[in-house]
């Protein structure tokens, strides 16, 4: 049984990521597996962070007992103080974002389909869940990467034809990365770029309810 | 030979005695520029120019626009080439802030320039060019009178020392009525001074807090930006049916961002379990864990309280638009999702966008670091973010600050929120924490 496979950890999906963001680019990362990726980004590729809360070019989060309540990023976490910040207003904060000025964004995700909807605000049977700036994010983003597990707690595929939890937003997502392949969806469809090790093409088909666009040729995960 | 007309500075000093205390002015390029020198700084006005200065606040145009629009310009001082009978101008430069004058600015006063050419009118039954401004001049102050404009109508309400009406009329192209209170102009400097700004305490501020009220109140999330100490006041003065607009509906309780163990953060809940709240406008509203739902989820679970969710960038927009006189806005957040239900989408240029409409609130709760007497602010770090958008939309916006300085000890470069959009100041008391 595919499902059985070894699948990648959250570290590793991080580092795949990481990859995907260009020297000099204006980041957000959203909660979860995305707060992981700054740790992958190597040094000389100097990328500024973006926070809703903002603040831009956030660094590390504070050591215990030098938290300053006036200095948080967007999920609440206590920031460093760190040479070359900037303070803005929410206002500023999403003229960035909304205006095209944050290059990639990184966000877990309930549900993708096929044609790069998202659906990561509200699971229905809570009915009731915090947009905060992920609709903003998914509207103005420049380039909008999901990060996520490929299947959820009960095993079903994150990875749909059409999202039945109440969109983030539409066609929206530019790529998604799992603990098991990296897809890019399309308006004709999520095609298959990279698979984990140790699996088929097909093998990510048999976890994923969305019909797969299979290339000739499907690269290995590469991080 | 008619008499001596007045010089410069006596027509600004007759235009700076409209001045009330504590009034923003709009100061146009040419001769208003010599209001501010004629006004009693004990007077405490705001003259805004149209570099963008407000006072010694530098303004961007942005920013220098939502003053107008937003109606925070309780008079303007226009140079006028042409006034006509109905209260429209033209100006006599390149118009620069005076179609928004015309159309934000509570009262506009045109100063005519002066004229030794006796027999050419520059108030006129109709304009010979394009009007800057429509409609909108309340009073026109020349170099011999001042002339009271109302309902297409022009009265001589004052003359220069040793005119008469025949005089004023003799030069004048238009029709004037004569006011029966003709008076000669009376240069008597405004005196008096604004109200202070500081109150002693959270309760004095709030006394006035109606029930039903709608109320900004900052927190993004964690304990800073908040105002603790009114939101406890705001508790204690009960005033119940209030729709709070927030980024969150109340969470450092739950999600207890550096809580010190055994108290208990203060946010919106203490308003919520003391049922003040009947709705809230917010982005993010429940706890991010189901397992430890908030005192808003439990009451929006038992049908006691509404809420409007709002995406976050929509909500900090909305705030800005609503006090910068903006009435609504298109945006692409939101489009194609649960959010744009029942609103107005409109495809420009092949994307879809949603109309959104500006809030304004009756009064902000907000916490800043300093403030000065006359209500400039700033902020510590992330506590900025909604704090400073919510200030210029709420009637009453008060302030809860750690510090109150003397005019002058803050510099004005780094002012964010500048004092006429904030009404009260109230300081932290001391020793005054986030927690319970």
């Amino acid at each position: 049984m595919t499902a059985d496979k070894e699948r990648l950890d959250r570290a590793i999906i991080a580092m795949r990521v990481a990859k995907e963001l260009p020297p000099g680019a204006s980041v957000n990362l959203g909660i979860g597996i995305p707060t992981l990726v700054s740790m992958f980004v190597a040094d000389e590729s100097i990328v500024f962070y973006h926070s809703e809360s903002g603040v831009l070019n956030c660094g590390p989060l504070a050591e215990e007992g030098s938290e300053d309540i006036d200095l948080i990023n967007a999920g609440g976490q206590f920031l460093q103080s760190v040479p070359g910040m900037a303070y803005f207003s929410s206002v500023d904060a999403f003229a960035m974002i909304r205006g095209g000025h944050v290059d990639v964004t990184v966000l877990g995700a309930h549900q993708v389909s096929a044609t790069g909807d998202l659906a990561n605000w509200m699971l229905p049977e809570r009915g009731v869940g915090n947009i905060g700036g992920a609709m903003d994010l998914a509207a103005g983003a420049e380039k909008v990467i999901v990060a996520m597990e490929h299947n959820d707690r009960s095993g079903n595929s994150k990875i749909v034809e059409q999202c039945d939890y109440p969109l983030t937003g539409q066609g929206c997502v530019s790529l998604v990365v799992t603990d098991v392949a990296v897809m890019q969806p399309t308006a004709q469809g999520i095609v298959l770029l990279e698979v984990a090790p140790g699996w088929t093409p097909e093998d990510v088909q048999a976890v994923t309810d969305a019909q797969l666009i299979i290339p000739d040729t499907v690269a290995e995960y590469e991080v | 030979m008619p008499p001596a007309k007045l010089n410069a500075q006596a027509m600004a000093r007759r235009a700076a005695a409209a001045i009330a205390p504590g009034d923003v002015v709009a100061i146009d390029d040419g001769l208003p520029t010599l209001v501010p020198d004629a006004t009693s700084a004990s007077l405490g006005a705001w003259f805004l120019g149209n570099s963008g200065m407000l006072n010694d606040i530098p303004l961007s145009q942005a920013d220098a626009a939502a003053v107008i629009r937003g109606g925070y310009v309780n008079l303007a001082v226009v140079s006028a080439a042409q006034v006509d009978t109905t209260g429209s101008f033209a100006g006599q430069h390149p118009p620069g802030n005076a179609v928004d004058l015309a159309a934000g600015a509570h009262r506009v006063i045109a100063l005519l320039p002066r004229s030794d050419d006796v027999g050419a009118s520059n108030i006129v039954p109709a304009l010979s060019s394009t009007p800057d401004g429509y409609r909108c001049v309340d009073t026109i102050i020349t170099d011999a009178a001042v002339i009271d404009v109302a309902d297409a109508d022009l009265t001589l309400a004052e003359l220069a020392p040793g005119w008469t009406a025949d005089d004023v009329r003799a030069i004048t192209a238009a029709d004037l009525s004569i006011s029966p209170t003709l008076r000669e102009m009376d240069f008597t400097p405004s005196n008096g001074a604004p109200p202070s700004k500081i109150y002693p305490d959270g309760p004095s501020a709030l006394a006035d807090l109606p029930d039903g009220a709608t109320v900004f109140i900052d927190g993004f999330g964690g304990p800073g930006g908040m105002a603790h100490y009114l939101l406890i006041s705001l508790r204690d003065r009960g005033s119940r049916g209030l729709t709070i607009v927030s980024n969150t509906a109340g969470i450092a309780r739950v999600v207890s961002f550096g809580t010190p163990p055994g108290r208990t953060a203060i946010d919106h809940s203490v308003l919520i379990e003391n049922g003040q709240v009947a709705k809230a406008i917010a982005s993010f509203p429940v706890s991010p864990s189901v397992s430890r739902p908030s005192e808003f989820e439990l009451a929006y679970r038992r049908g006691e309280v509404d809420l409007e969710l709002v995406p976050q960038g929509t909500l900090a927009e909305r705030l800005r638009a609503g006090g910068a006189g903006i009435h609504a806005f298109y945006t692409h957040t939101g489009a194609g999702t649960l959010i744009a239900e029942g609103k107005e989408t409109r495809n420009i240029n092949g994307r879809n966008y949603v109309l959104e409409y500006g809030l304004l609130a009756d009064f902000a709760i907000i916490r800043a670091h300093k403030a000065d007497t006359n209500g400039n602010l700033v902020y510590r770090g992330t506590s900025r973010n909604f704090n400073a958008v919510m200030a210029p939309s709420a009637r009453v916006t008060i302030a809860e600050v750690d510090e109150i300085v003397a005019p002058g000890q803050l510099d004005p470069e780094e002012i964010v929120t500048p004092g006429p959009f904030v009404q009260r100041i109230v300081q932290r008391p001391q020793g005054f924490t986030g927690y319970e």
